[in-house]
C-alpha cells in the first residue's frame, strides 16, 4: 500500500471519530502550547539581554582584568588570595561578605597599550558625585559619571556629538532626566549652560592628620573639610535620551570626556587602595568587528595572565542563565506531553478494538502486517500533528494579545514573545514523532490481529 | 485448475484434539463456481480460510494457478490475496463512515494500483452493481441489499481470479438475496473469476457448477451439476 494512501486513510479514520480525536489532540496541544510559549519567551529574553549587553559594551572591546573573578560567571571564590599590593577587598552583597580581587595596575595598562593588536585601553572610571547642580536653580542632586564611549553613541535630543573620537574636554552629556530638576526648560535650553559637579576626596591618613593638625592650631575645621571637596564646572554639550534597552530603574550616569573623567576619578580615589588600580579595563582591539581578531587577542591576553571577557562571553553567560530558566519551564511542558502520550495510547487501543473487523477485512484483502501497523501509527502521528499545531496556534494567538501589553508594561522596544519558524517546525515534528512512538503499541496489536477471529460473524 | 489435496486441520492438543478438516480433496476448473455446503460446524468456513491462505492447514495442498497457497510465506500470501483474491461476507463489512467510492478503493490501495487507474476501475465496478449513482454517498446510508452490492463491487474491482463468498445472502431477505446471487453470477462470468460460495442454503448451492458437501470436517459428497443446465437459465 502506498504511503500516501495510508496517510489519507488514517486521516479519514480520525475524521470519523472527531470528538475523540480532538480531545486526544488537546492533551498534546497543552504541551505544545507550554513548550512554544517557553521557547518564545526564551527567544525574547535572549534577544533582549543580547541587545542590552551589546548596547552597554562595545563588541570590539575586551574587558581585561587581573583576577579570574572578573571572568567568573558562577559563585565567587571563597579562598583567600595571597597578598600582593594590587589585591583589594571589595564588599558586596552586605556584611559578612567580601571579595579579594587582584587589580590591573598602570604598568599593566602601559604594557597592554604596547601590544600590536590593541588600539586603545580605556580605564574603568566610575565616579561617585556628591552632587550636581546648575546655576539655574542651585538645587543639588545626586548622581554618577562615566566616560563617554565613542563606540556606543547615545541618542541625543539636543546638542551635537563629535562624528568620531571623544567629546571636548570640559563638556559633558546630561541625561534628559536631569533637565527639569536642574531648572532647564527644554533640552535645547540646557545646551551651553554650566553644571557643577562636587566630588569628595576620601579620608586618607594624610588628610586625617591635616584635620587633626588644623583642629590643634585652632584654624576653622570648615575650611579644612572644604579642601577635601572640590567642585568642577562643565558645559553641557548634549542631552542624552534614555536608552531603549535600559532597565526601567536607575539613573543614567553623566558622560565626561576621558581626560575629565580621569581627573575626577583620580581626585576621588587618590590615597586609597583604588588609586591607579582597576578591577578591569576596556581594551579596544584593532579591527575588532572581526570576531577572529577578538578571539586571537583574547587568547593572547589570557596567555599573558589576564582574565578576559568579550561581549560574546557575557552574552553566553547570560544565555546560559536563560537556558536554565527555559529548561526549568520546559520540563513542565514535557510532563504534559508525557501525560498526553498515555492519552494517545489509550485512544488508539480503543480504536483498534472498535475496528477489529475493519482490520480483519484489510488483512484478508492482502494488507500486510506492516501496512496495518503503519495505518495506526500514522493515525497517532496525525493526532500529534493536530495537537502540536493547535497548541502552537494557541501560543501564537496569546503572544499577539500579550506582546503589546508586556511591551508597554515593562517598557521594551521589542516583543518579549518571539516565535522562530525553525524552532516551531522542529517542535511540531518532535511532537509528531512522540505521538507516533505512542501509537506503536496499539499499532502492533492491530498488526498481530488474527483476521479469521476478526471476521467471524456471530 | 484449482486443486485441494488432502487438507487436514486440527485444533487443540493431545486429549483435546478437535479435527476441523480431515483429508478434504476436490478440484474445480478455473472460471467455475463451487458451493461449499454444510451445517454450521461442518468445517466449511475453515476450508475457505485455508484455501485463501488466511489459515494454515496441518497437511495437504491448495494449488491455485500452479502455486501452493499453503507453502507461500506470509508476505507472498498477502500479495497473492491482494492481487488474485477477494471476499464477500455475510455481514457486508463495509465502512459506514466512508463513501461508496472509498470503500471500493480499499482493495486497489492495498494492491498498490496507481491512483490514476483507480477511478476508472471503481466506476466500472459500481456500474456493474448498479451503484454508480451512489458513488459519493456514505455507506451507512445504504440499504442492506445496496451494502451487499457495494461489497460485491469491492470484491470485483480488482478483477480477481478467485472470489470467496461467505454466506453472501445470509443477512438479506429472499427477494434481495436472489437478486444479489443473480448479479454475482453474471459478474463472475463476465470477468471470468472462479467463485467459491460457502453456504448452508441448498437453493443457492444448486446454482453452482459443483457442490462440495461438508460434514464433521469431511467432504462427504462432491457433486457436479449436469452440463445441460447452464447457470443463466436457472436464475431468476
Amino acid at each position: 500500500m502506498r504511503i500516501i494512501d495510508i496517510i489519507r486513510r488514517s486521516g479519514r479514520n480520525l475524521k470519523s471519530s472527531k470528538t475523540r480525536t480532538i480531545l486526544t489532540a488537546l492533551a498534546i496541544a497543552v504541551g505544545a502550547f507550554t513548550l512554544a510559549l517557553t521557547l518564545a519567551a526564551s527567544n525574547g529574553i535572549r534577544s533582549y539581554t543580547d541587545e542590552l549587553i551589546s548596547s552597554s559594551f562595545d563588541p570590539a572591546e575586551l574587558i581585561v582584568g587581573r583576577d579570574k573573578e572578573i571572568s567568573n560567571t558562577g559563585a565567587p571564590s571563597d579562598k583567600p588570595q595571597e597578598y600582593d599590593e594590587s589585591v583589594a577587598s571589595i564588599s558586596f552583597g552586605g556584611p559578612g561578605t567580601s571579595l579579594q580581587v587582584k587589580r590591573v595596575s598602570l604598568a599593566d595598562i602601559e604594557a597592554m597599550r604596547k601590544l600590536p593588536y590593541v588600539e586603545q585601553v580605556r580605564e574603568n572610571f566610575q565616579i561617585n558625585i556628591r552632587y550636581i547642580t546648575s546655576s539655574a536653580n542651585d538645587k543639588k542632586y545626586t548622581g554618577s559619571a562615566d566616560v563617554y564611549n565613542s563606540a556606543q553613541k547615545p541618542e541625543i535630543s539636543a546638542g551635537m556629538l563629535p562624528s568620531s573620537g571623544d567629546i571636548k574636554k570640559g563638556t559633558l552629556l546630561l541625561p534628559e532626566t536631569y533637565l527639569s530638576a536642574l531648572g532647564f526648560g527644554s533640552a535645547q535650553d540646557a545646551i551651553g549652560k554650566q553644571v557643577r559637579l562636587s566630588v569628595q576626596k576620601p579620608f586618607s591618613a594624610e588628610s586625617i592628620q591635616q584635620l587633626l593638625v588644623s583642629a590643634a592650631t585652632g584654624s576653622a575645621p570648615q575650611d579644612q573639610a572644604q579642601e577635601l571637596q572640590k567642585v568642577f564646572s562643565y558645559t553641557i554639550g548634549g542631552v542624552t535620551k534614555k536608552a531603549a534597552t535600559d532597565f526601567g530603574t536607575g539613573i543614567m550616569p553623566l558622560s565626561l570626556s576621558l581626560g575629565d573623567a580621569r581627573e575626577l576619578y583620580d581626585y576621588t580615589v587618590q590615597g586609597t587602595a583604588d588609586y591607579e588600580k582597576f578591577l578591569y579595563v576596556f581594551a579596544r582591539i584593532k579591527n575588532g568587528d572581526n570576531k577572529q581578531n577578538i578571539a586571537d587577542a583574547k587568547a593572547d591576553l589570557v596567555q599573558k595572565g589576564y582574565f578576559v571577557q568579550s561581549t560574546e562571553d557575557l552574552q553566553k553567560a547570560v544565555g546560559q542563565f536563560v537556558d536554565i530558566l527555559t529548561i526549568m519551564i520546559g520540563v513542565f511542558g514535557l510532563i504534559t506531553v508525557i501525560a498526553s502520550v498515555f492519552g494517545i495510547v489509550n485512544t488508539q487501543y480503543i480504536s483498534v478494538l472498535e475496528r477489529t473487523r475493519e482490520i480483519g477485512l484489510m488483512k484478508a484483502l492482502g494488507m500486510s502486517r506492516s501496512g496495518v501497523s503503519r495505518l495506526f501509527m500514522l493515525e497517532a502521528t496525525w493526532i500529534g500533528f493536530m495537537g502540536a499545531v493547535l497548541g502552537v496556534l494557541g501560543a501564537y494567538g496569546l503572544s499577539v494579545l500579550l506582546n503589546p501589553v508586556i511591551t508597554k508594561q515593562i517598557n521594551l522596544d521589542d516583543n518579549l514573545l518571539v516565535f522562530q519558524p525553525v524552532q516551531i517546525a522542529i517542535l511540531i515534528l518532535a511532537l509528531m514523532l512522540v505521538a507516533t512512538v505512542a501509537g506503536l503499541l496499539p499499532a502492533r496489536k492491530a498488526a498481530k490481529l488474527d483476521p479469521i477471529e476478526a471476521l467471524r460473524s456471530e | 485448475m484449482i486443486e485441494v489435496k488432502n487438507i487436514t486441520k486440527t485444533y487443540g492438543k493431545k486429549d483435546n484434539v478437535f479435527t476441523a478438516l480431515s483429508e478434504v480433496s476436490f478440484s474445480a476448473p478455473e472460471g467455475s463456481s463451487v458451493a461449499i455446503i454444510g451445517k454450521s460446524g461442518s468445517g466449511k468456513s475453515t476450508l475457505m480460510h485455508i484455501m485463501s491462505g488466511l489459515d494454515k492447514a496441518d497437511s495437504g495442498e491448495v494449488l491455485m494457478g500452479g502455486h501452493d497457497i499453503q507453502k507461500l510465506k506470509r508476505k507472498q500470501a498477502d500479495n497473492f490475496r491482494a492481487n488474485e483474491m477477494s471476499f464477500i461476507f455475510q455481514s457486508f463489512f463495509v465502512e459506514g463512515n466512508q463513501t461508496v467510492y472509498q470503500n471500493v478503493a480499499l482493495p486497489l490501495e492495498i494492491a498498490g494500483v496507481a491512483p490514476r487507474r483507480r477511478k476508472q476501475l471503481i466506476e466500472t465496478a459500481l456500474k456493474n452493481v448498479e451503484l454508480i449513482d451512489k458513488i459519493n454517498s456514505k455507506a451507512k446510508n445504504l440499504s442492506g441489499g445496496q451494502k451487499q452490492r457495494l461489497a460485491i463491487a469491492r470484491a470485483i474491482v480488482n478483477n480477481p481470479k478467485y472470489i470467496f463468498a461467505d454466506e453472501p445472502t445470509g443477512n438479506l431477505d429472499s427477494v434481495t438475496g436472489a437478486r444479489i446471487v443473480e448479479l454475482l453470477f453474471s459478474i463472475k462470468d463476465s470477468i471470468g473469476s472462479t467463485l467459491f460460495i460457502v453456504t448452508h442454503d441448498h437453493e443457492l448451492a444448486e446454482k453452482c457448477d459443483q457442490q462440495v458437501r461438508m460434514s464433521d470436517g469431511r467432504a462427504i459428497d462432491i457433486h457436479q451439476k449436469p452440463a445441460q443446465r447452464p447457470v443463466r437459465k436457472v436464475m431468476l
